[in-house]
């Protein structure tokens, strides 16, 4: 009966839109997360296979061996060659996800990212994002863990010219298929930054920078940066908009951003 | 080896029961120093707890199936850190719910059902041993644990009420006052898990003397039944595990009263040391919650399977390296914490070779139920799902240990689905199925099989009803601890599933019903059981149902291993460990 659950619920739901696909993952839409998901696919079907196998011949032994009048069990203690077999072929099959699951993680995580990666430097905080992005150098200025408080949120480094020219944002705006690495800070506690159609998680700590995230979108549309990490009393509402648009759009969107943005962003010497 | 250990301490100290005067009502029920009292009061008081973890769980449920609704009947009559005016849950007061269901379910619960219940009653009766090495540090740690108890709970009742930063309390929010704004309970959950951890570790270190030295005549560390062996295996990791977590509660508690920093990410601490400390403790501590379980399970599908258990040694090896490789894999509860990211294939690596043991065990309750002839009492029947709930367990944690889907599903409702496929449908079933096995030792009555196996028909479906469509939510990317989830777009569509399943959570609550109300009728009004009701081999069924005081009337020389059944050449179909084969029977040289 599991099995067939476990089966169906899978089965029915898959490739279906997001309007009904209620008992599945939400379309996948960013490139790491496509490549994300055939490895969960596949240790889906593979842990499904395990599962019907093992219960299907669990639940004939169930009804094969019932007590029965004059039917004594077998006397055995157990076969040498048996447990061999069921500990090297369980053995193989972990390492070789392993050595699968570590090559993705890799790939994921470890490379470097393509030379026009746009960085993004994030914050979180009790209970919310903000966002920075380079300005008109197109490099995000110098920052400093040591730095952030209340008034600077992203610990920028203000002898670093390039700083001066970062702008903020209460938005995430990204450009589709435009390689993003972020550099995540926390102003109090640890922060969840996830978001579940790019299927990337990280946390942000307070006390260092992790700058090794990275990701292209590659659907354009409106989604929600949630935070997935414990965080406070208003930790179920700490939440920011993620818009992914065209490349002319964001384009327009960003040129009127750093036009306005040395003069309105709290970076600049006077207002410090 | 094991023959020079055995028998080692004098057992003149504890004669058998007719040379005890009679105890004062006070030493006999209160401060009483007998193993199997003090696992019956470890029964009746973690079977509290599990009431009030069960209901905190209800009201987590509710808030997520009607976020903003008044709780009904009591809800006007909770404190203000918990409720609003009208009676509806606050989002702080929720984080509160969600960490006391889980402290008071792995510390109240899990842990003293299966190793102060279960440890204390068996292992003596167990090894032919008439007590434990240490009965006076045994009624400490009882007393200890209940202490423990009432100070978690107490949180209840302070300014701010509940410590709301999660069982894995994570630092700078649990160290900070003006973080997570509940001091005072948060310093109380220190205070409550260092007190438990001193019952643990006293536990503990009376297991492994008693196990070590009072083993019988003839008891081999190779003829300890499962159990016996699970709980030794077990007592070793809490001896090691157990301080690390004291160490770090003592810390935090500085942290959060006396303005030290370990913690904080100023003034040289490290928040992330917090997460170290923790898992180091709380990944053994997941298999501390499951390996007894193990033990209890593999004896009572052997005893109604009628074989031996199949690959005895392979069973214990198997225990012995989960035990090993326990404390190398704590990492996989930090992947996306900001850890240095070649540390997690490192220990990526580490749990996958440690799922080996747990598939290894899985065959052979599979091999010790082929050829069986299987009764299928309540007790077998909850340690049948056990094995089925523990393989959904097992499974889902394989996606997790893949480091770049767990990135997708770390902190979801996939990992809530895990966890307690693992802890209900593995630990508490296991623990269901051993209550209902040795209850008539414990009562010397028996309890309702009828009423047994409606229980365990509601236990099993709602169990299912509730928990597997959670790793469909986690999937659709819910987030753990969130009070409302339709607060979020991705959300809004599986709000039915939310619905489904804490209706299915009333449900599965109710089903306990059945359960207390046979237990406590069998107590007074069972019919009277005797003293081997299940045709069991091991020395605990050699005596009367209870056992007297002091266990065996002479101390018995053991014979042979544990689960000697269906032997060939024998009339019956069991062959206890104190009784020398007969002639005429075959019994395997192994």
């Amino acid at each position: 009966m599991l099995a067939a659950l476990f089966l169906a619920l899978g089965a029915s739901a898959y490739g279906a839109p997001r309007t009904s696909g209620l008992w599945w993952m939400p379309d996948v839409a960013s490139k790491s997360g496509e490549q994300i998901d055939q490895l969960t696919y596949f240790i889906y079907y593979l842990t499904g296979g395990v599962f019907i196998l093992t219960q299907v011949v669990y639940i004939y032994f169930l009804i094969r061996y019932r007590a029965r009048r004059g039917v004594r069990a077998t006397y055995l203690h157990g076969d040498n060659r048996l447990e061999l077999v069921w500990t090297a072929i369980p053995t193989a099959i972990f390492i070789g996800l392993w050595g699968y699951s570590n090559h993705l993680w890799w790939d994921v995580i470890h490379t470097e990212s393509p030379k026009d990666t746009m960085e993004i430097a994030v914050t979180a905080y009790q209970f919310g994002f903000s966002f920075q992005y380079p300005g008109a150098t197109g490099k995000l200025g110098r920052s400093d863990v040591k730095l952030i408080s209340a008034d600077n949120l992203f610990g920028n480094d203000q002898t670093d010219l390039a700083t001066k020219e970062d702008f903020q944002s209460g938005v995430l705006e990204l450009a589709v298929d435009k390689p993003v690495r972020i550099r995540l800070n926390s102003r109090d506690v640890i922060h969840g930054f996830y978001i579940p159609e790019f299927r990337i998680y990280q946390d942000a700590v307070p006390g260092r920078t992790i700058d090794w995230v990275w990701f292209i979108p590659t659907k354009t549309g409106s989604y929600q940066l949630a935070c997935s990490q414990l965080c406070g009393s208003g930790h179920y509402n700490m939440k920011a908009q993620i818009e992914v648009v065209s490349q002319a759009e964001f384009d327009k969107w960003y040129k009127e951003k750093v036009a306005a943005g040395s003069a309105s962003s709290g970076n600049s010497p006077a207002s410090k | 080896m094991a023959e020079t250990f055995a028998h080692t301490v004098p057992v003149e100290a504890h004669a058998p029961h007719a040379h005890h005067p009679e105890l004062s009502f006070f030493r006999k029920y209160i401060w009483s120093e007998d193993h199997k009292t003090i696992a019956l009061q470890y029964l009746f008081t973690s079977l509290f707890f599990l009431l009030v973890g069960g209901l905190l769980a209800m009201g987590v449920r509710f808030q997520l199936a009607f976020p903003g609704a008044p709780v009904p009947l009591i809800g006007t009559l909770l404190p203000s850190w918990l409720v609003t005016s009208a009676g509806a849950f606050q989002p702080g007061g929720y984080n509160g719910l969600v960490t006391m269901h889980a402290t008071v379910m792995v510390f109240l619960v899990i842990m003293p059902l299966l190793i102060g219940v279960f440890g204390n009653f068996l292992i003596p009766l167990k090894i032919g041993a008439p007590d434990m090495a240490f009965p006076f540090i045994n009624a400490l740690s009882y007393w200890l644990f209940l202490l423990s108890g009432i100070v978690l709970l107490s949180s209840f009742f302070v300014p701010a009420g509940f410590p709301a930063s999660g069982w894995t309390s994570y630092a700078p929010l649990s160290s900070h006052a003006q973080y997570n704004g509940t001091q005072a309970g948060q310093s109380v959950w220190c205070v409550g898990l260092f007190i438990n951890g001193l019952a643990s570790i006293a536990g503990a270190a009376n297991y492994i003397t008693t196990i070590i030295n009072m083993r019988a005549p003839g008891m081999k560390m190779f003829r300890l039944p499962l159990p016996v062996w699970a709980l030794f295996i077990t007592a070793i990791l809490l001896l090691l595990a157990v301080p690390v977590l004291s160490a770090a509660a003592a810390m935090l508690f500085c942290d959060l009263n006396f303005g030290t920093s370990f913690f904080s990410a100023s003034n040289y601490g490290q928040p992330l040391l917090w997460q170290h400390l923790f898992w180091f403790f709380g990944h053994p501590e997941v298999y501390i919650m499951i390996l007894p379980a193990m033990g209890l399970v593999s004896e009572i599908l052997a005893v109604n399977s009628r074989k031996p258990i199949f690959g005895y040694k392979a069973m214990v090896f198997a225990m012995v390296s989960i035990a090993v490789l326990g404390f190398i894999v704590w990492g996989h509860h930090m992947f996306v914490s900001g850890m240095n990211i070649l540390l997690s294939a490192t220990f990526s690596f580490s749990t996958m070779v440690i799922a080996v043991p747990s598939a290894i065990k899985t065959f052979n309750w599979m091999g010790t139920v082929w050829g069986g002839s299987i009764r299928y009492t309540t007790a077998m029947c909850f340690a049948l799902a056990f094995v089925s709930m523990f393989v959904i367990g097992g499974l889902s944690g394989i996606f997790m240990a893949a480091t770049p889907v767990d990135l997708f599903i770390h902190h979801t409702y996939f990992i809530v689905a895990h966890i307690h496929y693992v802890l209900f449908g593995g630990s508490l079933f296991g623990i269901f199925g051993a209550i209902y096995f040795w209850f008539p030792k414990m009562f010397g009555r028996m309890m309702n099989e009828t009423w047994g196996k409606i229980h365990f028909a509601l236990a099993f479906i709602f169990f299912n009803c509730t928990f597997f469509p959670m790793h469909n939510l986690g999937l659709n990317g819910m987030m753990r601890r969130i009070a409302d989830p339709m607060l979020y777009d991705h959300l809004q569509s599986s709000q039915p599933i939310n619905v489904f399943i804490s209706v299915s959570a009333f449900a599965l609550g109710l089903s306990t019903i059945p359960f207390l109300v046979n237990f406590f009728y069998s107590i007074f009004k069972g019919p009277k059981a005797p003293n081997n009701p299940w045709r069991s081999t091991t020395l605990e069924w050699t005596v009367p149902s209870p056992p007297g005081h002091g266990n065996f009337e002479t101390i018995p020389t053991v014979y042979h291993g544990p689960y000697e059944y269906s032997v060939p050449g024998m009339e019956e179909d069991y062959l206890p460990q104190n009784q020398p084969a007969p002639e005429t029977a075959r019994v395997a040289a192994h």
